[in-house]
């Protein structure tokens, strides 16, 4: 049970932030979408996505009283659940925008593909402790990559590139932690750059078009590119200090869409300017380098590898997300942590930072 | 505990994160501090909208190259909302000129949930609109006049039931497009009926689009950018324009003749069908009454809608494939075949007809006496004691198996949607529909295919194909290519074998001979076709209609020699075929072998040697 001195090591700087930038996505969500929501549902994406991050909080709570050591146990056990989960989304799963993501479960729908990511946390943590100091050869890295690569090409397929490429900064995070030779880090980049045009090749047209408008936008300027125009023009016109709460004219216009979920920066950019934007990102700033001195402050080598794939992903989640609505990133579907709207989500990045409160509260070695 | 590296490793991976926001705070700082004015400029100053610019839809074309279904300009009106919703005066005010009612504007705008996109509330308005509302623009901010490719039926109601008719997307057809798929869109025009329907895909060609900047009033001042569009590909058909043209004014005319000149009054409709029996291509199809698709292409009006849909005889039903009419005596050539194959008869044998058969008083239907008379005097003759006593010696269950190998009760499979399946008459039909066991004089009836027996002009056209070509039986087909608009093809259609029915040469021979007196002296053709230069086999056919007159059936081939043509026409209420359809099926067969054709029309028509 929890105690008063586990009580003490709480993070509360972790907490804080959070729990500020919850607050602020509430806000932000309510501004992005009550003007197209019509009457008395005006709120409806607000409420349901606080009655979820409270219901995450109590889940939070239960769940800190268990050393987070347990999960190494569960890890086989969740990485079947998992693929489990992906092959069901594959045959019972529904579609939206060219893509099959979500299963329905009564009046909730699930986006296995998002719990996926931590389940991979876990799960890789458990095998890369076991492997701590053996990563000598290239030979020992195959079984890791094995082990990824089944949930990786399942995600691939469904098709959901973003979620594939969050594994991939997971997976070299953690083995960046977990010791790999730096010589084979940087041939596996080098063969990955190489292999880029067959990647390409596999491509659904669709993901082919979004690489594409990145890199020139007015390849599809009714589609794809429609978003990154309109993203930069909500941005940059929020200027300096924004042109206030509910105020932005691109979203609140609906020029802008999916402005709740993966599009919300925008909406900030546009509605707190410079200075707004640049305060929650220090927020993110904050809380990934709490992730980075959990890390190194945990009191056993599966507490450290838990905390660095945690923080790899919630990194890789803000770099893609914000840099595609500042269209320095191509548009993937990526949301941005604890402010997107998505329960699947939000419940994935509330319990994320739950183990890393977890993992610091437990970090002295000697009891007592 | 972690190899040593670790803890340096955990700074440098502090550092990228350090590295990812600064690389992110500038950005942001780049957009907003540094661009900001300018954006903030594009945001408020002037919109950004999208102006879709429809693809134009593929082309359709005769075997010759002949262009029957092309595109012709047109102008639509459209709703840009440009902050907020449409204001209502503006609705009232668009509603007053183009003479709708605003409530249907504001059904249309409710419609759409795209909001950068103009909302189109009515194509094809002439260029009295366009004045009227080019004039008013400072009045009429947000209102958008948009070029639109609008489909045009060159010849207006030639082959209208195969070409079908396009028009705009409707909600029950938007949810299933998007069960299937995402291509389509609200506000597409998408065929509804016919080729155009069929083919949708690849018409439709993929929409582009202009991003354009707009000022408060709606009007485009910038091009941001652009999508071109890629036109639909093109279909070349199986169909002879020649053929096709002269089977729709014969016709027509003989209807006309009818309706005008002859006891029946009441032929109002007919089909009539060309087609090459050894390959299944369709070189004609004709349906009556019918529409002029050109009616919908730019949204069709609600009086139009309304005849169309009140008129008893169904001008939107193609007969030609979906019609089931009792085959009457044409399927006598499935009981005769079926008589000499199972050996139940010999070319030789005669039997007596006194006007009545001996078993159950049926007879001819004018109540004539052939005396003694074989095979052959019997199907030129189109006898029906003989054919009643085949069918007593076949029995219902063999009749029912030869009609089901010449492929009659299933569909042909012909690219097109609505074709009926017909009834091939057996006993456990009758057993499943009335609860009744079989009788004699319903196998009599079947025999000379009248009582349960249905069927489609379609699969009588391929019936007699098959006795022309010797049992083959080939899938009908419209579409021999489909090419890209640049005229790479892309994708072409060969003629597809569906069926084989064993039949013996002395079988066809002596079936091909009766057929081909059927139009000589003596024959019950021989006057429709009376100096007709080339040798045709043909058979008349009644079919009894409880509920007016009867109907005529002519079905046809030729040349007899080297059959190259099958010809299948039938008159609703047209009394024997002899005098309503077998006049037709004349002027059909005169169009494919270019006889007494006009020299001035044969002139038009681009290279005449490859009709036939």
């Amino acid at each position: 049970m929890l105690n008063r001195r586990l009580l003490r090591n709480l993070d509360f700087v972790t907490i804080t932030t959070t729990a500020i930038l919850i607050l602020i996505s509430l806000v932000i969500i309510g501004s992005a979408t009550h003007i197209n929501t019509p009457g008395e549902e005006r709120y409806w994406y607000v409420e349901r996505q606080g009655m979820f991050a409270l219901f995450n909080v109590v889940f939070i709570i239960i769940l800190l009283n268990f050393d987070y050591k347990v999960l190494g146990k569960f890890a086989n056990g969740l990485y079947g659940i998992n693929l489990v989960m992906l092959l069901a989304v594959m045959f019972i799963g529904q579609s939206a925008l060219g893509a099959q993501r979500w299963i329905q479960i009564g009046p909730i729908s699930l986006q296995p593909s998002e719990f996926s990511k931590l389940i991979m946390i876990i799960a890789l943590a458990d095998m890369l402790d076991k492997k701590t100091g053996k990563l000598n050869s290239f030979k020992d890295l195959i079984p890791i990559f094995l082990y990824v690569g089944v949930p990786f090409l399942l995600i691939l397929k469904q098709p959901d590139l973003g979620t594939s490429l969050v594994f991939l900064a997971i997976l070299f995070g953690m083995l960046f932690i977990a010791g790999i030779k730096s010589k084979h880090l940087m041939m596996i980049f080098g063969a990955g750059a190489a292999l880029m045009p067959i990647f390409w090749h596999f491509l659904k047209d669709y993901q082919k078009m979004r690489l594409s408008v990145f890199i020139d936008p007015n390849v599809d300027p009714l589609g794809s590119g429609y978003h990154i125009i309109q993203s930069k023009i909500a941005i940059g016109s929020g200027m300096l200090f924004g042109k206030g709460l509910f105020g932005g004219t691109q979203s609140q216009l609906n020029f802008l869409p999916e402005n709740h979920t993966d599009f919300i920066f925008a909406v900030i950019g546009e509605e707190l300017g410079f200075i707004g934007a640049v305060l929650i990102l220090l927020l993110y700033f904050i809380l990934l380098y709490r992730g980075v001195k959990i890390a190194g402050e945990a009191k056993d080598n599966f507490g450290t590898l838990l905390a660095t794939g945690i923080t790899s992903m919630l990194t890789f989640h803000v770099l893609v997300n914000v840099g595609m609505t500042a269209g320095i990133m191509p548009v993937t579907g990526i949301p941005l942590p604890l402010m997107s709207y998505g329960v699947s989500a939000l419940t994935t990045n509330m319990i994320s930072i739950g183990i890393l409160l977890n993992i610091y509260m437990r970090r002295q070695k000697i009891m007592f | 505990m972690l190899v040593k590296r670790s803890n340096y490793r955990l700074d440098v991976l502090a550092i990228i994160i350090l590295l990812v926001f600064v690389a992110l705070v500038s950005r942001l700082g780049y957009l907003q501090v540094v661009q900001g004015k300018y954006y903030g400029e594009k945001a408020d100053g002037n919109r950004i909208r999208l102006a879709p610019i429809m693809a134009p839809r593929g082309m359709f074309y005769d075997r010759n190259g002949i262009p029957l279904v092309s595109n012709r300009p047109g102008f639509a009106v459209s709703l840009l909302p440009i902050s907020g919703p449409v204001p209502d005066d503006i609705i009232v005010k668009v509603a007053s000129i183009l003479n709708i009612a605003p409530d249907e504007i504001k059904k249309k705008l409710s419609q759409h949930n795209g909001r950068f996109e103009p909302i189109r509330i009515k194509s094809d308005i002439g260029p009295d609109i366009v004045t009227k509302i080019e004039e008013r623009r400072a009045e009429l901010p947000g209102v958008v006049i948009e070029i639109q490719p609008i489909r045009n039926y060159i010849n207006n109601e030639l082959a209208a039931h195969l070409f079908g008719y396009v028009s705009e997307i409707n909600d029950v057809e938007l949810e299933e497009a998007k069960e299937k798929s995402n291509v389509y869109k609200s506000g597409d025009i998408i065929g509804k009926f016919g080729l155009e329907k069929i083919y949708d895909r690849e018409l439709r060609g993929i929409d582009g689009g202009n991003q354009v900047e707009v000022d408060v009033t709606g009007r485009p001042v910038n091009v941001l950018g652009r999508k071109e569009t890629v036109p639909g590909k093109n279909l070349t058909l199986t169909i002879d324009y020649k053929i096709q043209k002269a089977a729709e004014i014969a016709i027509d005319e003989q209807l006309t003749y009818l309706q005008t000149k002859s006891e029946f009054r009441n032929a109002k409709a007919a089909a009539a069908i060309a087609m090459n029996p050894k390959t299944g291509e369709i070189l004609a199809m004709v349906s009556r009454p019918t529409f002029n698709p050109n009616l919908f292409s730019g949204g069709i009006s609600s009086k139009d809608w309304k005849a169309l849909n009140e008129n008893p005889n169904n001008p939107m039903n193609n007969k030609a494939i979906s019609g089931e009419y009792p085959p009457g005596s044409t399927f006598k050539l499935v009981t005769g075949a079926a008589a000499l194959e199972l050996g139940k008869v010999t070319p030789e044998e005669k039997i007596l007809d006194t006007g009545k058969h001996w078993i159950i008083p049926k007879g001819n239907s004018e109540g004539e006496a052939l005396g003694w008379i074989n095979f052959k005097e019997a199907l030129t003759k189109s006898d029906n004691v003989y054919f009643y006593e085949m069918g007593n010696r076949l029995g219902i269950d063999n009749l029912e198996k030869y009609a089901r190998m010449f492929g009659l009760g299933v569909t042909t499979g012909i690219n097109l949607q609505g074709e009926s399946e017909g009834l091939v008459a057996n006993q456990r039909y009758k057993e499943k529909v009335y609860g009744e066991e079989w009788y004699l004089s319903e196998t009599f009836d079947a025999a000379i295919g009248q009582g349960f027996q249905l069927t489609t002009p379609l699969q009588v056209a391929v019936l007699m194909s098959e006795i022309a070509n010797g049992g083959y039986r080939y899938r009908p087909y419209l579409v021999s290519k489909i090419s890209s608009d640049k005229g790479e093809v892309i994708k072409t259609f060969a003629p597809e074998e569906v069926g084989r029915i064993q039949l013996s040469d002395r079988t066809l021979t002596l079936i091909r001979e009766s057929l081909r007196d059927v139009t000589l002296e003596g024959g019950t053709a021989a006057q429709a076709f009376r100096d007709f230069p080339i040798s045709i086999a043909g058979k008349t056919g009644t079919a009894e209609n409880s509920h007016g007159s009867d109907h005529g059936w002519f079905i046809a081939y030729g040349p007899y020699e080297d059959p190259r043509i099958v010809v299948v026409v039938i008159v609703e209420q047209g009394g024997f075929g002899t005098g309503s359809a077998a006049p037709i099926a004349r002027k059909i067969m005169e169009a494919a072998f270019n006889l007494n054709q006009d020299p001035a029309a044969a002139q038009q028509t681009h290279k005449p040697q490859t009709a036939l």
